[in-house]
């Protein structure tokens, strides 16, 4: 017996994976009640994914790396690039982008009787490219500073650690030499003692 | 699954801003999912937990293109994608030299048989036809949401999987079908 929909017959692989929507589902289910054909089908195809499912997920042998394991470390350059794209730095910039705007704009020393259409010609391009020039050059600056004293501390930190290391290594050995000269007196005064019979009984 | 991308959104939120644990935490909600993912794709548990980890780092490294943090799902699968078939790609003339072949499961299998079969079936389909089954059935995901992984059209992903589906249906059926039902 074959379905009577024929070319029209209900997607059944769409119906078992769960993509059919509400009304299609309930039209597919009405159709499948009445028709052997379709029964089959929808039935090996639940058979088949009951297969797949028997399938089971694998533990990993291994956590993968975290972000706090080495190969997920920031460089050094986008740590500091990180540092100056936070909110509160850009939220300072802007404000020091404000202020000296308002610096150039304002028509400080300005004649009181000056017509107003000489304020209004300000070129205003020439005060842009001044302030970009001069928040480019702080900002440089403070990077460069910012950088400067990374750097300066890491270079001081690992002077200290190398100094308190020297200082470990020479105290040790500075221990043993006098370890070793203590045993190589007392052996010289056994062997002199055994030559000479000083002290032996 | 609401309430886990709600999480996924507030701890990419906090990954974004730097905060590492949170990233941490986003590792080991997905490793699993995507390291069986890669795994059956791939079918070397070494490579696959090479490329998992490749597709973290990356996410990592470009969490912040992100531009739909609800979406994080699909676009980690398909970073994991894209890694997996640039590795398929370089081995592609060693893989093609092994053809694999379904192997016999006849009569009533035990559950473990049963997952031997599937996973022999799972072998016999192209690599495009394994995934859209990987996707779909393993991992639940819509066929929009596949279409966006696999950068191909809905049509495409149904067509690859309906093929699929019909190829396993005959692989499996001597181990599986008893009269209509399982052995």
């Amino acid at each position: 017996m074959s379905c009577k929909l024929e070319d029209r017959r209900p997607d059944w692989k769409s119906y078992a994976l769960g993509e059919l929507d509400a009304r299609a589902r309930q039209e597919a289910e009405s159709h499948v009640a009445a028709c052997a054909d379709c029964q089959d089908e929808l039935a090996e195809l639940r058979v088949t994914l009951d297969a797949m499912a028997t399938l089971r997920e694998e533990e990993l042998p291994r956590r993968i790396a975290f972000v706090s394991d080495k190969v997920f470390e920031p460089r050094w350059y986008e740590k500091l690039t990180q540092a100056f794209l936070r909110p509160s730095f850009a939220a300072a910039a802007v404000i020091a982008a404000a202020i000296l705007v308002h610096a150039f704009v304002r028509p400080i020393g300005a004649p009181k009787n000056a017509p107003s259409q000489a304020i209004a010609q300000v070129d205003t391009s020439a005060i842009e490219a001044r302030v970009t020039a001069e928040v480019t050059a702080r900002l440089q600056s403070e990077m460069a500073a910012a950088v400067n004293t990374a750097v300066t501390k890491a270079v001081a930190d690992t002077e200290k650690r190398d100094d308190q290391r020297t200082a470990q290594l020479l105290s040790a050995s500075e221990r043993r030499y006098s370890d070793a000269a203590d045993f190589l007196n007392k052996q010289v005064t056994r062997i002199y003692a055994l030559n000479t019979g000083a002290g032996v009984r | 699954m609401i309430f886990r991308e709600v999480e996924d959104r507030d701890l990419i939120a906090k990954a974004r801003q730097g905060d590492v644990e949170a990233y941490n935490l986003l590792v080991s909600r997905w490793e699993k999912r995507i390291f069986n993912y890669l795994l059956r794709l791939v079918s070397n548990r070494e490579d696959a937990l090479d490329i998992s980890q490749e597709t973290f780092l990356k996410a990592y490294q470009n969490l912040r293109k992100l531009d739909d943090p609800a979406r994080f799902s699909a676009w980690l699968f398909r970073i994991a994608h894209n890694e997996a078939f640039s590795l398929l790609r370089r081995r592609k003339p060693e893989s093609e030299l092994s053809e694999p072949r379904p192997r016999d499961f006849g009569g009533r299998l035990l559950p473990i048989e049963l997952s031997l079969a599937v996973e022999s079936a799972l072998k016999v389909l192209s690599e495009d036809q394994r995934e859209a089954v990987l996707l779909k059935v393993y991992q639940g995901f819509k066929f929009d949401e596949m279409a966006e992984i696999l950068e191909i059209p809905v049509s495409t992903v149904k067509s690859r999987l309906y093929t699929a589906l019909d190829l396993l249906k005959a692989t499996l059926a001597p181990a599986v079908f008893r009269k209509g039902g399982l052995a």
